[in-house]
């Protein structure tokens, strides 16, 4: 792999770090399987997209409204769940299904060029370095700061009981905790930071599709459990960065399959070679292998 | 404090499995009054603490804490006024959060919560002095998850939790029944010291005949959903467990057979 490629790498494993937050949250803290997210990532590019280029936002404004409208997918979903007890899984399906309609509505299409228009990236074009050094490091310092932010508020009063909420809903209860409002607002967010990292893969990729969200629910999670399963995660801080670790770790082990010529794949196979990873983490997770394979990779 | 009235809860309703659970319960539990509540398996004794608590929707009837009205209330809104401990003791603290992390969970529980730090100075001293009370070493392991501690530790971790804030009313139920019997008597210990301190109005669903006349002021005893029998003052001070068993067979005709009940 050259520079170029590795930092191209970096670039998607921080976009998807941000949807690991968000699946962390879901998956983790609230005990939530949340399915939204295939399509809260193409929403928050959908309309951000759309934004930017029908209305001439201003791409940093356009990016957050794409995160407003992800938090109210997610909230739906949570909403069919909590009030009317949809299993959480279909809630979340259902969510992903129709917005893929719903963004076929927004961007007027199955896509949204972002050529020849500013995005959030062109910001950082007077600085001196090209894009591929510096749209990785901004989006490292994005992605470092969004994680900083979600551990601060883990340890406020709404965060324990969000955490109490998942872990032991009937104690979260007894102790004055909503729980089904606690579903709501955290679902609602994931899907706020997935919406802005489908914001931000449209921008740095030049489009918005309708298309782009397969696949990223087991992103999100391979992460999760690769990141997890390899890296301590006692404290929140850990878990976290854990996740972040995975994502990066992820898409560079997608990158290296693809790029392997002995493998033969080709990159129309990128979601096969996916499923493959997280099955084989999956499985090494519950063997509980995956620790000791590394350890005595690392000997030899 | 708590009222109960014409309180009736039907399980599983129109299906072969239909339980009445409760049939008619009226019941009225003073400000600072420790009740304890007696029963065999399937009497209704946790169901009428579950209708206190919320958890358990009525068929017919209404519940008052407090003079409040909250037959509708959800659990979450009733736990301003009541604070529960469960028979087991991973019910009623959360594992995935440090001892410090459930104190400010259960401090929240009658106070606003907001996003500030769930965890001050003020909090770790408070939870450190409370802890200290206990002798189990605890007040040196306010980080450590609660998920690490015994049973009996995280009962009375619970105990503790359930008396922070304003809380007017506790709720036990059968919460020394999962421990061993040494445990058993610290955390029963415990919870007269509490309920006296804070003059708290209690009740404690118990299956130990011994321990529901010897704990508290009062002694209900339920049978198939039925208040049978309501003891307080002196007439309970005299009672042993063989009385209650010879009442219990005067006015219902028929021996208890439960055993768990005979030999607690």
């Amino acid at each position: 792999m050259s520079l170029y490629e590795i930092l191209g790498t970096l670039e998607t494993g921080f976009i998807f770090g941000i949807v690991a937050l968000g699946a962390y949250l879901t998956f983790q803290i609230l005990d939530f399987p949340d399915l939204t997210v295939e399509g809260s990532f193409p929403l928050g590019a959908a309309v951000a997209a759309t934004l930017i280029v029908a209305a001439g936002w201003n791409p940093w404004l356009a990016t957050l409204a794409g995160g407003v409208a992800g938090f109210a997918a997610g909230f739906a979903t949570a909403m069919l769940n909590v009030r009317f007890k949809i299993l959480h899984i279909l809630a979340g399906i259902l969510l992903s299904i129709s917005l893929y309609s719903i963004n076929l509505r927004i961007m007027s299409g199955p896509n949204k060029p972002l050529l020849m228009v500013d995005t959030v990236f062109t910001s950082f074009e007077g600085l001196g370095l090209p894009g591929y050094i510096i749209n990785p490091i901004f989006l490292g310092i994005m992605v470092l700061v969004i994680k900083l932010l979600l551990d601060a508020f883990l340890a406020t009063g709404w965060g324990i009981s969000m955490r109490a909420a998942g872990a032991n809903p009937a104690m979260a209860e007894a102790n004055g905790v909503n729980v089904g409002n606690m579903k709501l607002y955290g679902v609602g967010a994931a899907n706020a930071l997935t919406a802005i990292a489908g914001a931000l893969f449209a921008q740095i990729f030049g489009a918005a599709d309708a298309y782009m969200g397969i696949g990223v629910i087991i992103v999100g999670l391979a992460s999760v459990i690769v990141g997890m399963s390899i890296l301590p995660s006692r404290t929140i801080f850990l878990a976290t960065l854990a996740c972040l670790f995975g994502a990066v770790l992820y898409r560079l082990a997608v990158a290296l399959a693809l790029n392997a010529d002995f493998l033969g794949f080709q990159a129309s196979d990128v979601q096969l070679v996916t499923a493959l990873l997280v099955a084989i983490a999956l499985i090494a997770q519950q063997t509980g292998s995956f620790r000791t394979i590394l350890r005595k990779g690392g000997r030899k | 404090m708590i009222e109960l009235s014409e309180v009736h809860v039907t399980f599983n309703k129109d299906t072969p499995l239909e339980t009445r659970a409760l049939r008619g319960v009226d019941l009225n539990v003073p400000k600072g009054q420790f009740l304890t509540i007696i029963g065999s398996n399937g009497a209704g004794k946790s169901t009428s603490l579950n209708v206190i608590a919320g958890h358990t929707k009525l068929e017919v009837g209404h519940v008052k804490i407090d003079g409040q009205d909250v037959t509708n209330w959800p659990v979450y809104k009733r736990s301003k006024m009541l604070s529960r401990v469960f028979q087991d003791p991973k019910m009623g603290t959360c594992e995935d959060l440090s001892i410090l992390e459930n104190f400010a969970l259960a401090h929240g529980r009658t106070r606003p919560r907001g996003f500030r730090y769930a965890v001050g100075a003020s909090m770790r001293d408070e939870a450190a002095e409370q802890l200290k009370v206990l002798g189990l070493g605890l007040e040196d392991r306010l980080n450590d998850k609660v998920g690490l501690l015994s049973g009996g530790q995280r009962q009375a971790v619970s105990l503790l939790m359930a008396a922070t804030g304003d809380t007017k009313v506790l709720l036990l139920d059968e919460h020394t029944a999962a421990l061993d019997p040494k445990t058993a008597d610290f955390v029963l210990e415990l919870t007269k010291k509490i309920v006296d301190d804070l003059k708290l109005t209690a009740v404690m669903v118990t299956h130990s005949m011994a321990q529901a006349l010897h704990t508290g002021e009062r002694t209900v005893m339920f049978h198939r959903g039925k208040i049978v029998f309501d003891a307080g003052g002196a007439e309970r001070d005299n009672m042993e467990v063989a009385d209650l068993l010879e009442l219990f067979k005067r006015e219902q005709g028929e021996e208890l057979t439960d055993d768990a009940l005979l030999l607690g």
